[in-house]
């Protein structure tokens, strides 16, 4: 068999991933000065428009590996069925796209064919028949050049942008089913529902109203007493930097020259003192209202309203106060 | 549960050998690196078959751009820089030339200045500047030189070498970076690189931390002459025109400070590189041997500035920089062993500072020249050991270093006992030359100073103004986390804290009855906080505040390693990159 590029291309759900055009313009070229052919494979089901995308660039072959256990992405299903082909194909390279799927599987296939896998490259050179990688060092200050010791196939996934994906070769290939070797027994690994994040990070920036909640709250629990206020008000939470420290609040929540700087038109800050490193987050909201039991909490100096008391016995009373309003209209 | 940063472990990382590892690029590692790539051109000049290169020589700055961590006053002795580049004043950043100098003894109400200018602190000739854009300035030519500046990447372990010779310096592993709050790598995490460096140059500045891992390993330093340090706060000023004239330089003794504390205020007239006479640099240095735990040397400075001396010259300004920064003041006599095998100590990582004339730039460069000498022997004779960078002491001991620091060797250790013995004893080493009436003094580390909270005497009541924590009135005087802010310090959140305690059980149960937790005070920052506790499982509430660490406020001043009295406080670079920004101070 001649020597060939193995590109493994990626898809979410039937949708080809666009870096892998990138590989395969990565694998074009390199194939321009080692003369190795380039084939691509896609691993999943019910492949046929991706191999057909595929197949529009020029590249001596377009495989899909299929299997029903391969609908949902598994690392384990994925390295098992790659395995076998790469085995039985023997490629001299295999190139993947440095995404975030393949920083899962590619290491681990790298394991199970007991081959060497350089990662994230962002080009090659080859030099008096040796194929050279480059990989960033010290934050890109510096660039090395790594080559494989060991023998083939040799494993390199490509940094996103490394090649330009519309700079492909447009080509028309052959394309090929090949029924995917599926492990024995009950699989380890589960899909579940794809979920996005929740809400990606809150954007506190476009909340109407904010509740900020500082170390007068004492405890984790007593977090909800303010949570309650952001329901009643229809507000979003957020907080001083030493319970976003404690882990009582996510970090995206954190108000101030570490957080994020907002502009609600209404700010309540409960059991927050005021240090400038908040005050810098919040100080352009419209209305800042301040409930602190020490009267001289710089926070007052810049709240419009200020309310010296135990937030302990004020705020729960002004929720309700709020709940009983809002339910009479 | 507080994490403590620590290198990884089990991990693999990658490798890179190198000629020259500088760790720090303050004035002394800046100097060591152009004066090197100066022999190098020359030697390749003169050479050209034999040329030797540059590219495997590295600079390590921990500060997100060269020069963020650097704090000083600052003035300038022109005296090392002009060997080091001839006529460096036409292009360096420099303020101004010092035209007015004068000294003054400040009472609780009242000023008196001293007659005549003690001889040590005659500025004429000297320059005001900048540190932090003087050393960008001198990073620029390093980096125009060829020499590559690694800004971001910070030692955080020094490597032995373990198989052959367990005294060799073998180089430095970097940090590592993208570890969360819990010490487990994060998406973006990128282990620390092992430097394998045949020559590593230690130039970390005040109790640096490598420096302080070789310091210990290798019981380099002589117990009767610890180092001693002192912690200078500074701030920078906006103030009315015609308060201080540009280039004027003043100090003061005495007030708020006892006789019993070490220190003094200094102010300077600088413009930022401009010409109006509008920023002043004004700032304090408390020595850190006190004996009272509650003193907060960051309220001893807000205490200066009500004076009515300093206030004076601030009122109706704006406060614009804080920074903070510790300083070696033992001098000649607590200079540990300064080279050996793979290795050098430069600055103030190996006591170069003249604490009689407060200045420490000058020596630290002339240090650094004298490093990439002996260093650049070295690359050519091929023979990295002690026998060959020993040159290098050798060359201090032969050099106006020690014309200059020698005969003053006394000065600070004198003031052990406070001012007024202190003041005696500075006059006969000034008429005899340096000598005391008998044998040089001996003195101990600073901490063992600090009085447990049940031995402090009834005279403490005259420090009340300065013992707890300043609370700033917003306008002359700030609390520390209002300054804070003002020295633009940044640390990534999700990290390990890198104030490495040994054992808190000490802190919250011992320390606390002993000491009342000197922590809180001394830490310019609000680093260390003593903080109600939640209740425990069981309901009840727990009797002791615990310590909680604000790591993020660290401005990497190393006051905590120095004083806490229990030595179980060690500083660790945090993430590269994270720490103040010292623009413009």
């Amino acid at each position: 068999m001649a020597d060939c590029i193995l590109v493994v291309a990626e898809h979410r759900e039937g949708k080809l991933n666009r870096a892998s055009f990138e590989t395969i313009a990565g694998a074009q070229a390199i194939s321009k000065e080692t003369g190795w052919a380039v084939e691509v494979v896609v691993v999943g089901e019910g492949l046929d428009a991706v191999i057909a995308e595929l197949a529009t660039k020029s590249v001596s072959r377009v495989y899909a590996i299929e299997a029903a256990a391969l609908a949902a992405y598994t690392s384990d299903a994925y390295v098992y069925a790659l395995k076998n082909f790469v085995s039985t194909k023997q490629p001299k390279l295999v190139l993947f796209p440095h995404t975030y799927q393949v920083r899962d599987f590619a290491p681990r296939l790298a394991l199970a064919l007991d081959r060497t896998l350089i990662s994230d490259a962002i080009g090659y050179k080859f030099e008096s028949g040796k194929l050279l990688f480059s990989r960033q060092m010290f934050q890109g200050k510096f660039a090395a050049d790594v080559s494989f010791a060991g023998d083939p196939p040799w494993l390199v996934t490509f940094q996103i942008g490394a090649f330009r994906g519309d700079l492909a070769e447009p080509g028309s290939a052959p394309t090929e089913k090949v029924t995917a070797a599926v492990a024995e027994g009950a699989p380890r690994v589960t899909p579940h529902e794809v979920f996005q994040e929740a809400k990606q990070a809150v954007d506190l920036s476009q909340a109407a109203i904010i509740i900020a909640v500082g170390r007068g709250i004492k405890e984790q629990k007593n977090v909800a007493i303010a949570e309650n206020l952001a329901a009643a008000l229809g507000g979003e939470l957020a907080a001083s930097r030493p319970i976003c420290d404690n882990g009582w609040l996510p970090l995206e929540r954190q108000v101030g020259s570490s957080g994020q700087t907002v502009a609600p038109k209404l700010y309540i800050a409960i059991g927050i003192s005021g240090a400038i490193q908040h005050i810098v987050g919040m100080k352009g909201a419209r209305t800042i209202v301040a409930i602190n039991k020490d009267a001289e909490a710089p926070i007052f100096e810049i709240a419009d309203i200020g309310v010296v008391g135990n937030l302990f016995d004020i705020v729960p009373a002004l929720t309700a106060e709020i709940v009983k309003v809002k339910a009479g209209t | 549960m507080i994490h403590f940063r620590k290198p990884l472990e089990g991990i693999e990382r990658p490798q890179m050998d190198a000629d020259v590892v500088i760790v720090g690029g303050g004035p002394a590692g800046m100097a060591c690196a152009l004066r090197l790539s100066q022999l190098i051109d020359e030697h390749n000049a003169a050479h050209p078959d034999a040329a030797l290169t540059k590219d495997n020589i590295y600079l390590l700055e921990k500060a997100r751009e060269v020069g963020q961590h650097c704090l000083s006053g600052a003035l300038l002795d022109p005296r090392s820089m002009r060997e080091l580049l001839p006529g460096f004043e036409s292009e360096a950043p420099i303020d101004a030339e010092v035209t007015k100098e004068s000294v003054w003894f400040l009472t609780e109400k009242g000023q008196h200045k001293f007659p005549i200018v003690p001889p040590p602190l005659r500025d004429h000739g000297n320059y005001v500047i900048s540190i932090n854009r003087f050393v960008k300035w001198m990073g620029q030519k390093v980096e125009e030189a060829g020499i590559t500046v690694f800004t971001g990447f910070a030692a955080s372990q020094l490597l032995f070498d373990d198989v052959v010779d367990s005294g060799r310096v073998i180089g430095v592993r970097t940090d590592d970076k993208g570890v969360d709050k819990e010490g487990r790598p994060k998406v973006n995490f990128e282990p620390g690189y092992d430097l394998h460096a045949k020559i590593t140059v230690l130039a970390e500045g005040s109790r640096g931390s490598c420096a302080r891992q070789l310091i210990a390993r290798q019981q380099l330093e002589d117990p009767k002459h610890a180092q001693t340090y002192g912690i200078g706060i500074k701030e920078l000023w906006e103030i009315p025109s015609g308060r201080i004239a540009k280039g004027e330089v003043i100090y003061t003794m005495g007030y708020p400070l006892t006789t019993h504390e070490y220190g003094g205020a200094w102010i300077y007239g600088v413009n930022g590189g401009g010409t109006s006479d509008t920023l002043v640099s004004i700032g304090y240095v408390v020595g850190l041997d006190y004996e009272d735990p509650r003193t907060d040397p960051h309220h001893v400075f807000q205490d200066f500035k009500l004076h009515p001396f300093a206030r004076r010259i601030l009122e109706g300004g704006k406060m614009v920089r804080y920074g903070a920064k510790s300083l070696p003041y033992g001098g000649w006599l607590t200079m540990p062993k300064l080279a050996g095998d793979g290795w050098m100590l430069l600055g103030d990582s190996a006591s170069f500072l003249n604490s009689q004339r407060l200045k420490g730039i000058h020596l630290a460069i002339k240090s650094g020249m004298l490093a990439a000498e002996t260093a650049f022997d070295a690359m050519l004779s091929g023979n990295t050991s002690e026998s060959q960078l020993g040159e290098y002491k050798l060359r201090v001991d032969q050099s106006w270093i020690r014309e200059e620091l020698y005969p003053v060797r006394n000065f600070h250790q004198a003031f052990e006992h406070g001012l007024v013995d202190g003041l005696a004893k500075a006059g006969i080493q000034q008429v005899l030359g340096g000598n005391n009436l008998g044998p040089d003094y001996r003195n101990d580390a600073g901490y063992l100073h600090l009085k447990m909270a049940d031995e402090l005497s009834i005279w403490g009541d005259k420090r009340q103004h300065f013992l707890g924590n300043a609370k700033g009135d917003g306008k002359l005087t700030f609390d520390r986390l209002t300054d804070v802010y003002h020295s633009g310090t940044r640390h990534e959140d999700d990290q390990p804290t890198h104030l490495v305690i040994a054992d808190i059980d000490v802190c919250n149960n011992r320390c606390v009855k002993e000491f009342g937790n000197p922590c809180q005070y001394f830490c310019p920052a609000a680093v260390y906080e003593m903080i109600e506790p939640g209740p425990a499982s069981d309901g009840e509430p727990q009797a002791l505040k615990q310590l909680h660490i604000n790591f993020a406020n660290c401005v990497h001043c190393k006051t905590c390693d120095i004083m806490d009295p229990y030595q179980i406080i060690t500083w660790v670079p945090p993430e590269g990159g994270g720490g103040p920004n010292y623009d413009g101070m």
